[in-house]
């Protein structure tokens, strides 16, 4: 037959290669037969071709010799899930714990995960936000979130939009605009009464703006109704969100249209003009409506201009700073002005320190401290589950041998395991979710976010959750599968537990054990230090009277003082007084020196308040007296600027008393040459007008009997009956007051107010502390009931020798103990580095002591003894000829 | 008894009415010289395959030829279930044509 043509060679290897081998000879040879007579009949082409196309033909299930490999390792596979649900099954109270500790974990790690992804995605929806800057303005040694218009105050709406012109022209900006929110420090936090027909409504939260189009083009708002072009064509028009809409318009708006409907405000008549989705919380900026108006009404705006592709913000910027002085005459010979500078949109929500910021800006060293707790959580989960793991697998090594003796390869044992494991953590997705879907609500409530469920159905929540489960599975039975995989089958078959792992002492279960314990008493301790210094600084004295202070704006002088008559007369009220309210968002300062000093000083707050504050307040005022003999005006510092006054001059603080200070000293003025003089009356102690974050608060009070203008009222109350004071009180005002809605708020929450950002942060670490521990308990009293389950004949013997119940529970506790010294000795640096680290955030705070982090110790080892006492003590109570004849 | 396909019951047939071997490549010369049209070899091999699972053949190896490059072939008997089979089916239908009435 050698001389015989042959079939193709590669069909016929190709047909070797995947054909069944127990197939092949006969497959392969009628083919041959085939060929063979075709090529006879037919000719050797469509021979060829024929037996090609049969090769093909066979390349199916039937001869298919990976199919029938799969068909063996599929039913491996569905034995590997039978037997780890009939585990699962089986070890009921294992399972509960396991699903439930991996569900907490998980959920507390995917929470995190979401709320750091929430943080990390501001202002990223703005199309092309990389190209979109906010301009800012350094001005002593502030820098302002905010530019000024040329002319302060008195700028005419032309004046308004100088700075936006002259940025536009320049080559580089794409398109600029500016807006004012109504809730920032400069934009007057005004409420108003909107009134629609014959109905009135209160509103607050309104941005301004005089340029619509622009705006619209840098931040675009999704119209529902009416469309950016009109709403923005003429001024006076009013864009309401949705949230807003549904309050004045009910749900009736869809259905009709409400464009073009007359809105009064203050007199003046404005127009609907459209109605725009809510804003997304991941916006450094807020609102309810918009007012597109002529002028805003204010000293100046936020500032935000749009590059085109090409430029380069660092050029612009520097051409920005050489031509300022054709926008703000005068600005660069001005030594106070440091010159303009620009914030990436996205960056505007992570820069710290900056004066006006519009939302409170995220403190990255909270985001990645929540970073790292989340790790904490993850790590404890796999720790948890490798432990439980390894636990559970001691009295399954003869399940393991009996299937090595069955011709199961290492890599069949440790595929069987990593199956099991990674089944369970699946199986738990349903609880996950579940709970997720109950507790996420909550937690974006408590962090001031939108958080809710709406992020938990995302595709990407779900797979995440799905794959963080899996991977648990697979990484946490990893060690266990690999070993078990290797071991020899004497050793799977016999009965040593003890030396199963490693060494005696340094095993890889106690080590394992030991960094989780350093993570529950690090985290437990630094919780500790948390809550210190939240206490410390709500309860630290700050010079002041705080409680049953109530505080509420008002317009202006005359209206203060008739209201004044009013309040007198109710009884309840103590005491009332105009201006300086403490427990504001720090404010610009001023430069200050002594008359003929050389040194100036720049960290001045000055204030502008009456008698009345002072005595509401209850703050200790000697100079006081002055104004009780008569005097109209007086001017007192506090001691922290007379001490840093004196030591310009070399003196004592009291010999300041009579002295000339000069405010803004550098300012030129026709009426007293360079700054304002002021003749120091008095020094009043210190007490805390801003946050405790800022150290160093120097005051300049200007004290008046009557008060010239006034923002804000001060109300001392002495009552049982808050909700009848608040009535009386708010009915005096709307006697005098019909233009602006009551506003009152109480001065302790106020200051509360100021620790917001500090207050949920602890909180949060609180609850996943509190996660965490319970976390690692539960993986514990699982892997101690397995310990002690395992040892119950040598317990048994220890008993017939003679030990106690109490001895054998001694044993048990002695171990974990040891483990939990060494990890206590090892937390102690860290938590109290890590403490400081948070503590500098503050100008007053606690030591970090080391006994916190003792205690947090103290705390966990007594949980622990409890815990392990009730787990041993299941076994140490058993008789023990129960457990001795028990003969495997 | 189990159901037996179109094709699974023409090929136990074939292998039933041929005197020579009956092995892949054979049947399939049979069913194109008998039924007037071509089979893959294929298709014959994984029908008997079938037919053995339902023991209603049988099969042993031999009869190697130089055509076949000295490999054996894998040869197909009838077994007595797959006569009884074969048979209760011809059976069947006959009842049933005997059931239609003669209109012609």
């Amino acid at each position: 037959m050698k001389n015989n043509p042959q079939p193709p060679r590669w069909a016929d290897r190709f047909l070797g290669w995947f054909c069944a081998e127990e197939l092949l000879e006969e497959i392969q040879g009628d083919l041959h037969e085939a060929f063979y007579h075709r090529q006879q009949h037919q000719g050797l082409f469509h021979a060829q071709w024929a037996y090609i196309k049969d090769v093909f033909a066979f390349f199916g299930p039937y001869a298919f010799e990976k199919y029938s490999r799969t068909k063996q390792f599929l039913p491996m596979f569905d034995n590997y899930f039978k037997i780890a649900l009939r585990n699962i099954l089986h070890r009921k109270s294992f399972t509960a714990i396991n699903f439930l500790g991996l569900s907490i974990g998980i959920c507390a790690l995917l929470s995190i995960g979401l709320y750091l992804q929430h943080e990390y995605s501001f202002d990223k929806h703005v199309p092309h936000h990389e190209r979109v800057y906010r301009l800012q303005s350094k001005y002593r040694d502030q820098t302002y979130t905010n530019m000024h218009f040329s002319d302060y105050y008195s700028s005419s709406a032309e004046s308004q939009l100088q700075l936006i012109r002259f940025l536009e022209e320049d080559e580089a900006v794409d398109v600029a605009c500016h807006f004012v929110p109504s809730y920032t420090a400069i934009g007057g936090n005004d409420q108003y009464y909107v009134e629609i027909q014959d109905r009135r409504f209160v509103a607050q939260d309104v941005l301004y703006t005089n340029t619509g189009k622009r705006f619209q083009t840098i931040f675009p708002q999704t119209f529902l109704q009416g469309n950016p072009a009109t709403a923005f064509s003429e001024y006076n028009s009013i864009i309401l969100t949705e949230k807003l809409a549904n309050r004045w318009f009910g749900d009736t708006w869809k259905q009709q249209s409400v464009i073009g409907t007359t809105m009064t405000i203050r007199e003046e008549l404005y127009t609907l003009g459209g109605i725009v989705a809510d804003p997304p919380s991941q916006q450094h900026f807020d609102f309810d409506w918009i007012v597109y108006q002529q002028e805003i009404p204010s000293w100046g705006a936020y500032t935000y201009l749009k590059l085109t592709e090409q430029a380069s913000f660092p050029d612009f910027l520097g051409r920005l700073n050489q031509q300022i002085d054709q926008v703000y005459p005068g600005y660069s010979e001005d030594v106070l002005r440091k010159g303009i500078e620009g914030v990436p949109l996205t960056e505007i929500h992570f820069t710290e320190g900056n004066l006006y910021e519009i939302k409170a800006v995220a403190n990255p060293a909270y985001l990645s401290t929540f970073g790292w707790i989340g790790m904490i959580i993850l790590l404890i989960i796999w720790i948890n589950y490798t432990n439980l793991s390894i636990a559970m697998y001691t009295d399954r090594q003869k399940e393991l041998g009996i299937r090595k003796v069955m011709g199961a390869r290492p890599f069949d044992i440790s595929m069987q395991l990593v199956a099991e494991a990674s089944l369970l953590a699946l199986l738990s997705f349903p609880f996950c979710y579940l709970l997720l879907h109950l507790t996420l609500p909550y937690f974006g409530e408590i962090l001031g976010t939108g958080l809710g469920r709406a992020n938990l159905n995302h595709p990407l929540t779900l797979l995440s959750l799905f794959s963080l489960l899996l991977l648990t599975g697979i990484i946490s039975s990893l060690y266990p599968a690999v070993t078990y995989g290797r071991k020899s089958l004497v050793h799977l078959m016999g009965d040593k537990i003890k030396s199963a792992f490693g060494y005696k002492y340094l095993n890889f279960r106690n080590v394992l054990l030991t960094s989780q314990f350093v993570m529950v008493v690090g985290l437990l301790s630094v919780s500790l230090f948390i809550y210190q210094q939240m206490q410390f600084i709500l309860n630290k004295d700050l010079g002041f009277e705080k409680e049953g202070v109530v505080y509420f704006g008002v317009d202006g002088a005359e209206k203060y003082q008739a209201l004044r008559q009013k309040l007198a007369q109710i009884p309840e009220v103590n005491s009332i007084g105009a201006n300086g309210v403490p427990g504001e968002q720090m404010y610009n300062q001023l430069t200050y020196k002594l008359k003929d000093a050389e040194v100036t000083l720049s960290d001045g707050t000055q204030q502008y308040l009456d008698w009345g504050s002072i005595q509401t307040l209850g703050i200790e005022c000697p100079p006081c007296q002055a104004l009780a003999e008569g005097k109209e005006r007086i001017f007192v510092i506090n001691r922290t600027a007379a001490e840093k006054l004196a030591k310009t001059r070399g003196i004592s603080p009291e010999e300041l008393v009579g002295t000339t200070l000069v405010t803004e000293p550098e300012w030129e003025n026709e009426e007293h040459g360079f700054g304002i003089p002021h003749l120091i009356d008095g020094i009043i102690d210190d007490y805390k007008y801003f946050s405790l974050k800022h150290p160093n608060q120097s005051l300049l009070l200007d004290i008046v009997r009557q008060p010239e203008w006034v923002y804000e009222v001060l109300v001392k109350v002495q009552t049982d009956d808050w909700r009848q004071s608040m009535r009386r009180i708010e009915q005096a005002y709307g006697t005098i007051e019909t233009v602006r809605p009551f506003d009152p708020g109480f001065l302790s929450e106020r200051l509360e107010k100021l620790y917001q950002n500090e207050r949920t942060a602890g909180q949060l670490m609180g609850g996943l502390t509190l996660t965490v521990v319970i976390l690692a308990f539960m993986g514990l009293a699982g892997m101690v009931s397995y310990l002690a389950f395992g040892r119950q004949r040598e317990i048994g013997i220890r008993k017939v020798l003679g030990a106690s119940v109490g001895q054998i529970l001694f044993l048990f506790n002695k171990e974990f103990m040891l483990l939990l010294g060494i990890a206590t000795l090892i937390t102690l640096p860290i938590a109290l580095v890590v403490s400081q680290n948070w503590l500098d955030n503050f100008a007053y705070s606690i030591d970090p002591k080391p006994w916190v982090v003792l205690l947090a110790s103290g705390i966990i080892l007594l949980l622990l003894i409890v815990l392990v006492s009730l787990q041993a003590r299941k076994a140490a109570i058993k008789r023990p000829v129960e457990v001795i004849r028990n003969v495997n | 008894m189990k159901g037996l396909g179109y094709l699974e019951e023409t090929i136990l047939l074939l292998i039933m009415l041929m005197d020579e071997d009956a092995y892949g490549y054979s049947v399939s010369m049979m069913y194109e010289k008998h039924m007037g049209k071509a089979i893959s070899i294929s298709a014959i091999h994984a029908v008997m395959s079938r037919l053995e699972k339902k023991g209603l053949i049988s099969s042993y190896m031999g009869g190697a030829t130089p055509e076949r490059g000295g490999r054996q072939k894998r040869i197909f008997e009838v077994t007595a279930a797959g006569r009884q089979t074969i048979s209760d089916i011809k059976d069947n239908r006959e009842k049933l044509w005997d059931l239609i009435p003669d209109l012609s």
